[in-house]
């Protein structure tokens, strides 16, 4: 395939989103990491100058990935897997310890994320594994393989420790939700989570008196429509009164205080409202100043380099995970509400593109990219405003870090390269 | 193949709407913070990023009674180098002028001050150490050297400011001015007159609101503080810087004659209690002498001999003797129990009257007449002692004060020697300035006064708090004894028999008593035997002005031991020194004088005070030191040649002091 076709074909929509977000993206970091005027903006000694240099980078990395041939990223996809899960091997050896997370190679001129890398590796295995004719994700024995390829590398991120990080590739669940697995999985995550929360908000004691009520209700109301056999559903019941038990175990043995803490915030536990203000000004403190960063921001905005709060440094982290903090202070709702429009158009666009895949490791790969741009999204905006308890990932294409950016790109790109090859069967 | 899957669709449905939701529920969420309750967190907003700032206050100056400066506060500043941030060129163009121009200000040479900025530039040292303490000067001159007035980011010149406590008077009276500092805690150390009146000096913090503009940068809010910072006040001790300074060289120099271990001075004004002096000298291992701890406030010790006229006075209140009886002094040896008191002379002395015996300070007869006198009834001779508060402690504002010991009879430790033993000071324990207290009760004819280190606390010329004397006793004794015991302590200096009779000077009046207690006597090894030298007393005899103690522990034996060899000269000098200056307090005196009984005829007196100023006095024979201030007290220019005392004085006495600018003094 010509270059030609190539930049005929890309679909410049979502390149458009694409160039905006990294472009606003680098003027918020350029706000909250600027300290002196005189500076050069290509300064390699300042984050807004070297995250300058890793745009340039991603460029020159997108330029690659679409003169690369399509098949070749398919083809290749198991060795990239095993690469990147070497690397992630390797950071107990020889890693580089950042805010005491060991999540790093240190390659002198810049810091590389292996796990950043991990994510675009794992989505094109499993991609692959998913396409592959044998595959049917009906199975339980194909259900446990690609349980197992999203698995170890999020088993592998744990410890760094990077709890973050290793949630993002559960998101690859949806994939293979969209592929056809029962439905019941999700239900029953569901039913865990529902459980986990409403235990830590109201006790073991009510929930279990909840669920033995609905049991008796379900019999009682649908025991007529419904052949339901009595002894799995009480089982059922009785599985979940012990994860209710054993989540107040998890909560106060397992969890450490700060997630404690995080949660207690979260979910409003504590509540003494004096403790509580106690908890979101220490424990909270950068929701609790990210928050009155983007609230102080108003409608239109406080104007570019003129938020107090950013140039205050009053947010820590605010041009990595908090970045999206400057845009509410400097940009008002103006700039919040513009950046979650191009965030959701770009996700709907890239959800269009993969249901037009003919080809289905193109398709299952495209729903691979959305996840974790999804899960990426969600959570970080959801800390950043507070709806969410703290879990520190970045904003794609946003935040501040070299790795970061390089490998949204190329998950981003691989993905269009694969959209242009859609009209080719023979990949 | 998947897609195939009737649920696909449905699901991917699921998926958009779940995507719309959660971007709905974000702009919900965003709406809510930014533009419902924004107006309200803007105001919060602004309050976050201010921060109250506090200031210090300057620390109030302690100053002597006259006037001078024992303490203040002054600024000092390190300077360092930032070796990298100035440019290759500058660097080399400036260094070696910069190095002469540092050599030039703190006296090391030029190529010490290169090798180090060469040093410093080659090891990339962001913070090399130039010099410290610089003074305000000397700071202002190094800004302006070559590099270095090209500021902080060409130049390099890194600037440290902070304030110092400085003492002019440097190591006199250090313990006594002493110091406050405070921990990270909050933990005050306080030592001296420093701490004693911290809450004077010490001022109260101000409060500043600022803004925060940038990163550690901070813009003041309005025009005010928010709390003004309240500086601390002033307070006047009642040193007298000549009468401390005569009293630490005169027990600096008697300490190096005689090798002794520590020793202090006091002196005491007899009729407020203010003390005038306090000297605290002790030995480092270098057998140097610094002031280390304040022995006069916080050593309590059996005083010897010094305590008989406690004793004294309590046998002639008590009309147990009176001093004309008669005491054998059983040829200087007198056994009770298994005990021996022995007099200081082989022999004794016969049989004396209790006058005498406290002349020559027999121990033998101070035994008899304590022992007999009390033995059927000892608690009434603990209770005269305590009815004059001996047992009692100052309550000085200067921390660590000694305990007195006074034991009752029946306390653990009292026995049948009890009564000998204290008769001559044994048994008994009290600090320099207990001591001190009551002979200056004794001078003040029965009033025991608080000795008093405070004059007055000011802010600027506004006096704050007055200090008065305060009156621990009004009478501890009657006049009439005291009057009987002030003139045995006269006697001790003036009769030849008198053990203070080496301090006698016909031309001055002193009186006192000597003590030379043994220390570490339990040991039966001669060698360990060690002393402590007291002279107790004041002057003028007659009418007296001032009190006096000075005690020296542990003098060389083989130089000398005895209280009137020890500590005596170090009295006189203190005596003679105030005598010197004693033109000055009569001038003083003078307009009294004039309101009560010269009245109409003080122009007449006064042009005669004014003749008898205005001839040069003779000098000959005095020492240099006394001579200078004599001379320099009439406004004269003194030039001194050589040391001792005067020998030659180039005006001759009953010259018109108006006609000499300058006078010579040849010493011997």
């Amino acid at each position: 395939m010509s270059g030609r076709s190539v930049l005929r074909r890309i679909d410049w929509l979502t390149v458009l989103f694409y160039v905006l977000l990294v472009a606003i993206g680098w003027v918020n970091i350029y706000s909250s990491t600027f300290t002196d005027a005189d500076a050069s903006i290509f300064s390699f000694s300042s984050s807004h100058g070297k995250q300058l240099f890793f745009i340039g980078a991603s460029a020159v990395a997108i330029l690659i990935i679409l003169a690369l041939e399509a098949s070749f990223f398919e083809r290749f996809s198991s060795i990239f897997y095993i690469i990147s899960i070497v690397l992630l091997l390797g950071l107990f050896l020889f890693g580089k310890t950042i805010a005491g997370a060991t999540s790093w190679y240190n390659l002198g001129f810049f810091n590389l994320q292996p796990s950043e890398l991990a994510k675009v590796c794992t989505s094109l295995a499993l991609a692959k594994y998913l396409s592959d004719i044998q595959t049917d994700i009906k199975r339980g024995k194909d259900q446990l393989y690609a349980f197992l390829i999203i698995l170890i590398p999020a088993i592998l991120i744990i410890p760094q420790p990077d709890p973050g990080s290793a949630l993002v590739f559960f998101s690859l669940m949806f994939v293979l939700f969209r592929e056809g697995l029962p439905l019941y999985y999700l239900g029953i995550g569901f039913l865990a989570v529902l459980v986990f929360i409403t235990t830590l908000m109201f006790g073991t004691v009510w929930i279990s008196i909840a669920i033995a009520l609905l049991l008796v209700l379900f019999f009682l109301l649908k025991k007529k429509r419904f052949k339901m056999p009595l002894l799995p559903l009480i089982s059922f019941a009785i599985i979940a009164i012990l994860f209710s038990l054993s989540v107040n175990f998890v909560f106060n043995h397992v969890f450490e205080q700060r997630h404690r803490d995080r949660f207690s915030l979260w979910l409003r536990l504590e509540k003494d409202p004096d403790k509580l203000e106690q908890i979101r000004k220490t424990i909270g403190y950068n929701t609790y100043q990210s928050e009155k960063a983007i609230e102080s921001g108003g409608f239109f905005g406080k104007g570019f380099l003129e938020g107090t709060r950013t140039k205050g440094d009053f947010v820590p982290e605010q041009h990595t995970d908090y970045i999206f903090s400057t845009v509410g202070e400097e940009w008002g709702f103006v700039g919040t509400s513009t950046v979650v429009v191009l965030f959701t158009l770009m996700l709907l666009r890239l959800v269009y593109l993969a249901e037009r895949q003919k080809n289905s490791f193109s398709r299952m790969y495209g729903y691979g990219v959305i996840s974790i741009l999804l899960i990426h999204y969600f959570i970080n905006i959801g800390m950043v405003i507070g709806v969410l308890p703290t879990i520190g990932i970045p904003l794609p294409f946003f935040s501040y870090g070299g790795s970061g950016l390089l490998f949204f790109t190329a998950l981003l790109f691989v993905f269009l390269k694969l959209d242009t090859n859609r009209l080719k069967e023979d990949i | 193949m998947a897609v195939k899957d009737k649920h696909i669709l449905t699901r991917l449905y699921v998926v958009t709407a779940g995507l719309f939701l959660f971007a709905i529920a974000v702009m919900v969420k965003l709406v809510s913070i930014q533009l419902v309750d924004g107006e309200k967190y803007r105001d919060l907003a602004q309050e976050r990023t201010t921060k109250m700032f506090t200031i210090a206050p300057n620390r109030g100056n302690l100053y002597s009674d006259d006037g001078s400066l024992l303490a203040t506060s002054v600024s000092r500043y390190t300077v360092r180098f930032d070796a990298l941030t100035v440019d290759a060129e500058d660097f080399k163009e400036n260094v070696v002028p910069l190095s002469d121009a540092l050599a030039k200000l703190l006296g090391k040479s030029s190529s010490h001050y290169q090798q180090l900025l060469r040093k410093a530039r080659e090891n990339k040292n962001r913070y090399a150490l130039i010099a410290r303490n610089l003074d305000y000067s000397e700071y202002m001159a190094a800004k302006e050297f070559p590099l270095f007035r090209m500021g902080p980011y060409k130049g390099g010149l890194i600037v440290e400011q902070k304030t110092v406590r400085e003492h002019p008077l440097g190591k006199i009276a250090e313990r006594s001015v002493g110091y406050e500092r405070v921990d990270e805690n909050g933990y005050y150390t306080r030592v001296g007159l420093e701490g004693a009146f911290g809450e004077f000096l010490r001022g109260t913090e101000g409060k500043r609101l600022k803004q925060k503009i940038a990163k550690g940068q901070w813009k003041p809010i309005g025009q005010d503080n928010i709390v003004e910072p309240k500086d601390g006040y002033d307070v006047i001790s009642t040193i007298d810087i000549n009468i401390q300074d005569i009293a630490h060289h005169a027990l600096l120099k008697q300490l190096e004659h005689y090798q002794a271990d520590h020793g202090t001075v006091i002196v005491m004004e007899t009729k407020t209690g203010e003390v005038k002096a306090i000297s605290n000298l002790g030995r480092t291992a270098e057998g140097k002498y610094y002031e280390r701890l304040n022995y006069a406030i916080g050593e309590s010790h059996e005083p010897g001999s010094t305590f008989k006229l406690m004793n004294l006075v309590a046998a002639l209140e008590d009309k147990v003797i009176d001093t004309s009886s008669v005491v054998d002094t059983e040829k200087g040896s007198w056994r009770i129990y298994n005990h021996r008191v022995r007099d200081s002379k082989h022999g004794g002395y016969g049989k004396i009257s209790i006058a005498k015996a406290f002349e020559v300070s027999s121990n033998t007869a101070f035994a008899k007449m304590i022992h007999n006198g009390y033995k059927h009834a000892p608690e009434k001779y603990v209770n005269r002692l305590m009815s004059m508060n001996i047992h009692n402690e100052l309550g000085l504002p200067i921390k660590g004060e000694g305990k007195p010991i006074l034991r009752y009879p029946g306390d653990k430790g009292w026995s049948g020697l009890s009564l000998a033993q204290m008769a001559y000071g044994y048994e008994v324990a009290m600090t320099p300035l207990q001591v001190l207290t009551f002979y200056n009760a004794i001078a003040n004819d029965g009033e025991m006064v608080k000795p008093r280190l405070i004059k007055e606390v000011r802010e600027w010329d506004r006096t704050i708090l007055g200090f008065e004397k305060e009156v621990i006793e009004a009478s501890i004794c009657s006049k009439e004894t005291a009057a009987q015991v002030k003139g045995l302590m006269k006697n001790v200096v003036e009769k030849k028999h008198g053990t203070g009779h080496r301090l006698y000077s016909p031309n001055f009046s002193m009186a006192g008593k000597t003590g030379t207690a043994q220390k570490d006597y339990v040991s039966k090894d001669p060698d360990k035997l060690k002393y402590i030298s007291t002279f107790a007393g004041y002057f003028p005899a007659e009418n007296p002005k001032y009190s006096c103690i000075v005690v020296i522990h542990e003098p060389d034996k083989s130089v000398g031991y005895y209280g009137a060899d020890v500590s005596g000269p170090v009295f006189k000098s203190v005596a003679q020194k105030i005598y010197a200056n004693s033109p000055l307090i009569d001038e003083v005196e003078i307009p009294e004088q004039v309101d009560t009984k010269l009245d109409g005829n003080f122009q007449k007196y006064y042009a005669e005070a004014q003749k008898k100023y205005n001839k040069v006095p003779n000098v000959k024979g005095m020492s240099g030191m006394d001579a200078v201030s004599i001379l320099e007290n009439l406004g004269l220019q003194v030039e001194v040649r050589g040391n001792g005392k005067v020998k030659k004085q180039s005006i001759s006495q009953g010259t018109d002091i108006n006609k000499v600018e300058k006078i010579v003094l040849e010493l011997s």
